[in-house]
C-alpha cells in the first residue's frame, strides 16, 4: 500500500500477560518518535503476537517536514561550556552563531530527510525506549557486544516502505531488516516473504498467526462459551485468564476436559484456583452456578488424544496436590495454626503477626469481633494458601466453617481483606468491615509510626491502598462502623505498640491523620469530581479530632456547591476587596451602629444589622459593600470617619466568614 | 477455519502411544547426551557433592562469568531436602535427575535446538503441544537471576529455559542460556505412565525390568527420614559455621573452586536445617543472606582471577 510503513520485530515468546499493555505503549511510542522526527503520518497501529511485535504506519510523508526556525542560545556572556553545548546539540559551529540583544542565535533550517533515510535510527529508538516491564539482552557474536533491552531476543526484522522491502542494518540488535518472516512455529514453520501490511496479515492467517490480538480473544471466548454450552455449562468469567491464554498461542484450539469425580468434594475455590494458576484452565459451572467436573483450555495447536490423556493427567496430579493440603489442613484446627503466628514475621520492626492479632484485639469490643480477629490471620500458615496465597482469607473461611464456626464469623474472616483498594468491593459483613479496618488502622499507624512511608511511585507495604480502603470502609458502608471517635483507635492502637516494647514516633499520630487526610483528598476528589485544589484546603483545615470522615466529605461537597454558584464570585470580590482594605484592623467596640453620614455605608449598616445567614442576602450586602468601596472614601483621611468605615466592614468580614469557609474566600 | 474442536479431535490421533517401543530412562540420558555431544558441548559429569539443582555446578555458575566460550551439558542429580514426601507422593522426590545445558554465549537458535533434542529423545512433537510460558527464574541464595520460561508439554512443566543476566549478583558479560530439563516428567510423558516411581529405567519389559521406584524407592523413604524427623541439628549447624568459615579462608588463599565446594556445601546443610522445620522464617532470610554472601565473594573472586589471568597473558 502507498505510503504504508510495515515494521515486524520477530522474537523469541513474549510473555503473554504483556500483550495488551505492550500494544499500546508500541502504538504510543512509535507514534511520539515519528512526531520527534518530524515525520507526518495519517495512522499508527500496533500488533502482538507470540512471537512478533509489529507497528503499521498508513500515510508517512516520503519526506520529512522541513524547519526552519530561529533558536536562541546562551546570553552572551554565558561560559564557553554552555555555548559549546548549545552548539553541539544543534550540530553547529561558532560561524554559524548570530548576536542580538545580549544573546546568542542560531538560524536552524532542516531541509526535510527522505524518510527511508531515517527508518533505521527511527527503529533503533524505538527499540531503546521501548518500555518492557523487564528485560533482557543477549550477546551479538557479529557486533561482539550485547545488544539492545528488549523483552526476549529478537532474531529477525521486518521493514517495508511503499511496497518495498528497505534493508538496514540495525546494529543494536546485529540484523539487517528485510520482507521475510516465518508462519505458526509448529504449524506452518517456514519462511514468508511479505509485500505490505495487507499481504502480511493475509499470509500470517494462511500461516497459522493470527495477528489481531483482540480478534483472537474475541474468537476463544465466543467458541469457549459455544462449546460449554453445548454440554449445559457456563465459562466461569475470568478476564486475566482469556488474556493470558490469548497471548500464548499462535491460533487457538480448543479442549474440554473432565476433573475425575474424586476432587470434586473440593472447596470449588480450591479447583478453579488450582486450575487458573497452574494449568491455565478455565472452570466452568452448571447455570446455579456450581462448580461442573470438567475443564476447558485454550491450546496452540489442534489436540490429539495424547495430549488429553497429558491435560487430565496433569490436572490429577496438581488436585492430588491440592487434596493432599486440604486433607492436612483439616486435621489441624484453626486454633492450632494461629498458635504458629507467633513465627510469622509482619514486619521486622513491628514484631510477628500473633502481635498484630494481640493490638486488633486491643479495639474491638464483642465477643465475636474477637473470635474472628484470633482465627481471621490462621490460614497464612495453612498448606493451602503456602500454595496459593491468592486464597489468603478464603480458605480461612472455609476450615472455621469445616470447625463449625457460625456463619457470620465465617464470612467475617474472608471479608476482613476487604476492599483491597478503591475498586474492590466492601465486605458484606458488618463484623467483617470493622476487623478489615482494625487490621488496615494498625498497619497504617505500625509502619508510619516506624516512619515507613511510600515515596513517588514507590509504596511497598501498599499503605496507600490501605489507606483507601480505610476511607471506603467509613465513608460508603450504609452503617457506621466506628463506635468511637476515629482517633480514639489511632490512640489504642499507639497504646497497644508501646505495650509490646514497640516504641512509635511521638508524632506517629499526626502522622497518620496528615497521610489520611492526604489520601481522603485524592479520593473525594475523583470520586466527587472535585477540583483537587480545593479539596486539598478544606481537608488541610479540618480539625480531625472533632470532626468525622463523612462531615469532612459533606464540609468539601457543601464548598463545591458553593464555588460552583457564579454569585458566589460577588461575594469572594467583596471579601478579598474588603479584607485588602482593611488588613489586620481590630474595632475598638463590637458595635457595627454606624453613626456616620455616608448614604451607601447607612444602606450597609442596615444590611448588616438585619443580617440572615441565606446565600442570596449575603450576595445583596457584598453587593452593598462594593458599591461603598466604589463610591466612598474608605480609607478617609479623617481618622474618625476611617474608623467608622473600617468597623463596618470589619462586621462584613466577620459575618461572611462566619458563614463561609476562609478557604473558600481566599482562593 | 479453526478446524479442531472437542468432538472430532478424538479422530485426530495419529500414533497409538500403547503401541511405542520402550524408551527407558537411561535412554533418555543417553540421548540427550548425545544430541549435545554432537552439538559440541563438553559432556561433563554430576558435582560430586549435594547440589540442589544443576546451576550449583561450578561448571555452571562460575563458567557463566568470564567472556570466553563455554558449551557444557551433564545429568545433575538434584537434592531437595523439603520436596521429600517419603516416596508417597508419585511425582514429588527429594533426590531427581536433571539434565543441564549450558551454551555461552546463547546462539540465535536456542529455542529450535530444544525443540530438536526433544524430538532426539523421542518426542513426536506433532502428538504433544509445548509451549514456552513465562517464568522468569531466581536463584537467592546464589544471587542469580534471568529470564526465560517454564517449558510445557500438555500442560505439565517439563524444562526451565533462561538467559542468565547475573549471577553472584554480578552481570554476565556474555549472557548464556541454560536449558534444564526434567528428566522425571520427560520419561513419564515419553514412557506414557502415572507417576515417576513407574518409570522404566533399563530398558526391559521381562522379569528383569528394573523401575525408578526398584532404584530409587528405599532411598526415597530413608532420606526423608533423615531429612525431616534425624538429622542432627546441631551438627548441621556447626557444619554450616565450618564450611562458612573455610570458605573465607579458602578465599583468603585464592582458592576459589575448593572455596565455592565449601559455599555450595553450606547451602545443602542450610536446606537440610530448613527441611528439619527449625529454622524461623526470619531467621530462613539471614542464613540465605549468608550464603549468597559466600557466593558472591566466590564469583567476585573468580572474575577477578580471570581478569588477572588476562594482564598476565597480555
Amino acid at each position: 500500500m502507498n505510503k504504508e510503513l510495515l515494521i515486524e520485530l520477530f522474537t523469541e515468546d513474549i510473555p503473554a500477560r504483556l500483550h495488551k499493555k505492550a500494544i499500546a505503549d508500541a502504538k504510543e511510542l512509535f507514534a511520539r518518535i515519528l512526531s520527534e522526527y518530524n515525520a507526518d503520518y495519517e495512522t499508527v497501529n500496533s500488533f502482538i503476537s507470540p512471537r512478533r511485535l509489529s507497528i503499521r504506519v498508513t500515510g508517512l510523508a516520503e519526506v520529512t517536514r522541513p524547519i526552519s526556525e530561529i533558536k536562541r542560545g546562551p546570553k552572551v556572556e554565558a561560559s564557553e561550556q554552555a555555548l559549546n553545548g548549545f552548539l553541539r546539540s544543534n550540530n553547529k559551529t561558532k560561524d554559524d552563531l548570530k548576536e542580538r540583544d545580549g544573546y546568542y542565535y542560531l538560524n536552524i533550517k532542516n531541509p526535510g530527510q527522505e524518510i527511508t533515510s531515517l527508518l533505521g535510527d527511527i527503529i533503533e529508538d524505538f527499540i531503546t525506549r521501548m518500555p518492557w516491564k523487564k528485560s533482557m539482552h543477549w550477546y551479538l557474536e557479529n557486533e561482539k557486544t550485547l545488544s539492545s533491552y528488549w523483552i526476549r531476543p529478537i532474531r529477525s526484522i521486518i521493514c517495508i516502505y511503499n511496497d518495498k522491502p528497505v534493508e538496514i542494518y540495525i546494529k543494536s540488535l546485529g540484523l539487517f531488516s528485510g520482507n521475510t518472516t516465518y508462519g505458526h512455529r509448529f504449524l506452518s514453520n517456514k519462511k514468508i516473504t511479505v509485500n505490505d501490511f495487507e499481504d502480511y496479515e493475509n499470509k500470517l492467517n494462511e500461516n497459522k498467526v493470527i495477528l489481531d490480538f483482540e480478534k483472537k480473544k474475541s474468537y476463544i471466548e465466543n467458541e469457549l462459551s459455544q462449546q460449554s454450552a453445548s454440554m449445559g455449562l457456563i465459562v466461569k468469567s475470568d478476564k486475566g485468564l482469556l488474556n493470558e491464554v490469548s497471548g500464548l498461542v499462535e491460533y487457538p484450539f480448543m479442549y474440554i476436559g473432565n476433573i475425575d469425580e474424586k476432587f470434586m468434594s473440593l472447596p470449588m475455590e480450591v479447583l478453579s484456583t488450582s486450575m487458573r494458576v497452574h494449568q491455565k484452565y478455565f472452570t466452568l459451572t452448571y447455570p446455579d452456578s456450581n462448580i461442573a467436573p470438567f475443564f476447558a483450555t485454550v491450546t496452540n495447536v489442534p489436540v490429539t488424544k495424547t495430549m488429553k490423556m497429558g491435560f487430565d493427567r496433569v490436572l490429577r496430579a496438581r488436585l492430588s496436590d491440592a487434596m493432599f493440603f486440604y486433607k492436612e489442613d483439616t486435621d489441624v484446627t484453626l486454633e492450632a495454626y494461629a498458635n504458629r503466628l507467633s513465627n510469622v514475621v509482619f514486619h521486622e520492626k513491628l514484631g510477628s503477626i500473633s502481635q498484630k492479632i494481640d493490638r486488633m484485639m486491643s479495639i474491638a469490643n464483642s465477643p465475636e469481633e474477637h473470635r474472628v480477629i484470633a482465627l481471621c490471620k490462621a490460614d497464612l500458615v495453612s498448606q493451602m494458601v503456602g500454595e496459593f496465597p491468592e486464597l489468603q482469607g478464603i480458605m480461612g473461611s472455609i476450615y472455621a466453617s469445616v470447625q463449625g464456626e457460625v456463619p457470620e464469623v465465617c464470612e467475617a474472616i474472608s471479608d476482613h481483606y476487604k476492599p483491597m483498594g478503591a475498586n474492590d468491593s466492601l465486605p458484606k459483613t458488618f463484623l467483617g468491615a470493622r476487623i478489615s479496618f482494625f487490621d488496615k488502622l494498625d498497619t497504617l499507624v505500625g509502619f508510619l509510626g516506624v516512619g515507613i512511608k511510600p515515596t513517588g511511585s514507590k509504596d511497598p507495604f501498599a499503605l496507600r491502598r490501605a489507606t483507601v480502603s480505610i476511607i471506603r470502609l467509613v465513608l460508603d458502608l450504609p452503617h457506621n462502623i466506628l463506635e468511637d471517635e476515629f482517633t480514639w483507635y489511632i490512640d489504642t492502637l499507639v497504646t497497644a505498640y508501646s505495650d509490646q516494647g514497640i516504641a512509635l514516633s511521638s508524632t506517629v499520630k499526626d502522622d497518620v491523620i496528615t497521610f489520611l487526610k492526604d489520601r481522603l483528598t485524592v479520593y473525594i476528589s475523583e470520586i466527587c469530581s472535585i477540583d483537587f485544589e480545593l479539596c486539598n484546603q478544606i481537608i488541610n483545615n479540618c480539625d480531625f479530632s472533632n470532626s468525622s470522615l463523612q462531615n469532612i466529605k459533606n464540609e468539601v461537597t457543601k464548598a463545591d456547591e458553593i464555588t460552583k454558584t457564579p454569585s458566589f464570585e460577588i461575594i469572594k470580590g467583596a471579601y478579598k476587596r474588603t479584607s485588602g482594605i482593611i488588613g489586620d484592623f481590630s474595632p475598638s467596640s463590637e458595635n457595627c451602629e454606624y453613626t456616620g453620614d455616608n448614604e451607601y455605608m447607612k444602606k450597609l449598616c442596615e444590611g448588616l444589622t438585619n443580617f440572615d445567614n441565606s446565600f442570596e442576602n449575603i450576595v445583596k450586602i457584598s453587593n452593598l459593600v462594593l458599591e461603598a468601596c466604589d463610591s466612598v472614601l474608605i480609607n478617609n483621611p479623617d481618622k474618625i470617619i476611617k474608623n467608622k468605615n473600617f468597623t463596618l466592614l470589619k462586621k462584613y468580614i466577620d459575618v461572611v466568614e462566619q458563614v463561609f469557609n476562609p478557604v473558600l474566600l481566599n482562593m | 477455519m479453526f478446524s479442531d474442536n472437542p468432538g472430532s479431535a478424538e479422530n485426530n490421533s495419529r500414533i497409538d502411544v500403547e503401541a511405542r517401543q520402550v524408551k527407558s530412562f537411561q535412554d533418555i540420558m543417553f540421548g540427550l547426551q548425545k544430541y549435545w555431544s554432537n552439538y559440541g558441548c563438553v559432556i561433563m559429569q554430576p558435582y560430586d557433592t549435594e547440589v540442589g539443582a544443576g546451576t550449583s555446578h561450578y561448571v555452571t555458575t562460575l563458567k557463566a562469568l568470564g567472556d570466553d566460550y563455554w558449551d557444557v551439558a551433564f545429568v545433575q542429580p538434584c537434592r531437595r531436602p523439603k520436596d521429600g514426601r517419603y516416596a508417597e507422593n508419585p511425582n514429588r522426590t527429594q533426590y531427581y535427575f536433571q539434565y543441564q545445558v549450558i551454551l555461552k554465549p546463547a546462539p540465535v537458535n536456542p529455542q529450535e535446538l530444544y525443540l530438536k533434542s526433544l524430538e532426539a529423545i523421542g518426542f513426536d512433537l506433532s502428538e504433544h503441544e509445548i509451549r514456552f510460558v513465562e517464568d522468569d527464574w531466581e536463584n537467592p541464595s546464589l544471587g542469580a537471576a534471568g529470564v526465560g520460561w517454564e517449558i510445557w508439554c500438555d500442560g505439565m512443566e517439563i524444562t526451565q529455559y533462561t538467559y542468565f543476566q547475573q549471577v553472584g549478583g554480578i552481570q554476565c558479560s556474555v549472557p548464556p542460556v541454560e536449558i534444564t530439563y526434567g528428566l522425571e516428567r520427560i520419561a513419564t510423558f515419553i514412557q506414557n505412565v502415572e507417576t515417576h516411581f513407574d518409570i522404566n529405567w533399563n530398558g526391559r519389559t521381562d522379569e528383569r525390568k528394573l523401575t525408578y521406584g526398584d532404584v530409587l524407592k528405599r532411598f526415597e523413604r530413608e532420606f526423608s527420614c533423615y531429612n525431616f524427623d534425624v538429622a542432627s541439628v546441631n551438627i548441621l549447624l556447626s557444619h554450616f559455621n565450618d564450611y562458612e568459615k573455610e570458605c573465607n579462608k579458602l578465599l583468603a588463599h585464592n582458592l576459589v573452586m575448593p572455596a565455592y565446594e565449601q559455599c555450595v556445601k553450606a547451602n545443602h546443610c542450610f536446606n537440610l536445617l530448613d527441611a528439619r522445620g527449625v529454622i524461623s522464617v526470619t531467621e530462613r532470610a539471614g542464613y540465605i543472606a549468608r550464603v549468597r554472601a559466600l557466593a558472591k565473594a566466590c564469583c567476585s573472586a573468580w572474575l577477578k582471577s580471570l581478569q588477572e589471568e588476562r594482564n598476565d597473558n597480555e
